[in-house]
């Protein structure tokens, strides 16, 4: 075969979903820096298409559109672009929980999305989102992995009188219960924390959260107020 | 359209063209422009104009309906934040939107145990909506160029094709259908593609 007929091949094996898991992760990976694959795979899923035209439509149950209607109020506006793409798409066992949660999470900050890789930053850098549960994200959260440093920005969080923003790190590496990483100073745009006492793989797994917590920070060292943190540690995705 | 040859052993790999081809296919376009706009009402049209299609898709590859819900919520997250890039130079909206539904759900099925129907007797469990499929019939000279196509593979060729494509079935579970070693359905399907490739001549 030639190298044209490999590449045909790949993207069309690709495309009727017949590579194995490990051959399809390859590919997703490959086809982000190969425009030849990539444009191979769009040339089939083009030939291929009409075939969807032969798969009966089923209609969805209604609440997969409720559903969908609360998630889309989370997402935060556009500003963010791709990286939010990623990121959304890893946070969504993590929506589950905070969709229904959400009673229960009244006035504390829920919503936080793992720290994924973000293709247009340095391979190290990840980025979470925090958002209220209302609207726009109230923080962002950036962590360069190779320096272990964290910086946190405000964005549309609204200073609470006499309560104080807490940030936690939780990672089943470091034990069940999250780690206070200190307060998020409600007068500073933006704070900075050193995480040179976790190891790489541990900071590039965990999940990070945000409590709304007494002013000086939570009294018992664990987040107060909803077992949101715990819950959503264990959700893997 | 019509049916593979009489006596085919894959009989849902039939070809029958059960819904317009292309609705609105220009409507779609501009919804999309709209969502990328971050427009709630467009997309709310959007969803009803094409989710019945998306997750009838969904379901056949990973045959479980909760999961369908999951993904079918997560495409359409996707598409609200991908809608921009969408390039209507370069394809239809329906095309792209099919692939990116059926990309995560073929990475569901791929990443987990395949699913098997006999362990899971529910999981066809699904109505279609397909009242009548004839009288709905509308021709589509893309799926018959692929038809004439794939009615010049082998049997076996095409069957292949087609289940991998509408039921995402895997290389292992098409060998166990065909009781034939994966390689060998390796070794069809790279056929059947090829000539599909130059058949088609894109």
């Amino acid at each position: 075969m030639t190298e044209r007929d490999e590449i045909d091949v790949l993207a069309g094996e690709y495309v009727l979903g017949t590579l194995d898991a490990e051959e399809r992760a390859a590919a997703n990976v490959r086809r982000g820096r190969d425009p030849v694959l990539n444009a191979a795979i769009e040339a089939w899923e083009h030939r291929l298409a009409p075939l969807a035209q032969t798969v009966p439509s089923v209609t969805p149950p209604e609440k997969v559109r409720l559903m969908l209607e609360e998630a889309l109020v989370k997402i935060p506006a556009a500003q963010a672009g791709a990286s939010v793409v990623a990121l959304q798409r890893r946070a969504q066992g993590w929506r589950r929980v905070a969709l229904a949660a959400s009673a229960l999470a009244a006035c504390l900050l829920v919503a936080i999305v793992v720290g994924e890789r973000r293709r247009s930053e340095p391979a190290g850098s990840y980025v979470a989102v925090f958002q209220k549960d209302d609207a726009s994200p109230a923080f962002l959260l950036t962590v360069d992995l190779d320096k272990r440093q964290l910086s946190v920005q405000r964005v549309a969080a609204e200073p609470q009188s006499a309560k104080s923003y807490q940030l936690w790190i939780a990672s089943k590496k470091i034990g069940d219960a999250p780690r206070s990483l200190g307060l998020i100073e409600a007068k500073d745009a933006s704070t900075q924390r050193t995480l040179a006492t976790y190891d790489r793989a541990t900071v590039e797994e965990a999940t990070f959260g945000i409590s709304l917590e007494p002013a000086g920070g939570s009294p018992t060292g664990r987040p107060t107020g909803p077992a949101l943190h715990a819950k959503l540690i264990k959700t893997p995705r | 359209m019509q049916a593979p040859a009489a006596g085919s052993p894959v009989q849902s790999a039939r070809l029958a063209l059960i819904e317009p081809a292309s609705t609105t296919a220009g409507t779609v376009i501009v919804l999309l422009q709209r969502v990328a706009a971050r427009d709630r009402e467009a997309f709310s049209a959007l969803y009803a104009a094409t989710s019945a299609k998306l997750y009838g898709i969904i379901v056949r590859i990973v045959k479980r309906r909760e999961i369908a819900d999951e993904i079918l919520q997560e495409v359409y997250v996707q598409i609200w934040e991908r809608a921009g890039q969408f390039d209507a130079a370069k394809g239809s909206p329906i095309t792209w939107m099919v692939a990116i539904a059926r990309n995560r759900a073929l990475d569901e099925v791929r990443r987990k145990k395949a699913v098997s129907i006999e362990d899971t007797p529910e999981a066809l469990d699904v109505a279609s909506d397909e009242a009548c499929p004839l009288d709905r019939v509308e021709r589509s000279q893309q799926l018959l160029r692929l038809s004439q196509c794939l009615e010049a593979l082998d049997n076996n060729r095409r069957d292949v094709v087609l289940l991998a494509y509408r039921e995402g079935m895997s290389r292992q579970a098409l060998g166990q259908r065909f009781s034939r070693p994966p390689a060998t359905i390796k070794s069809w399907l790279r056929r059947s593609l090829l000539q599909l490739r130059d058949c088609l001549g894109q």
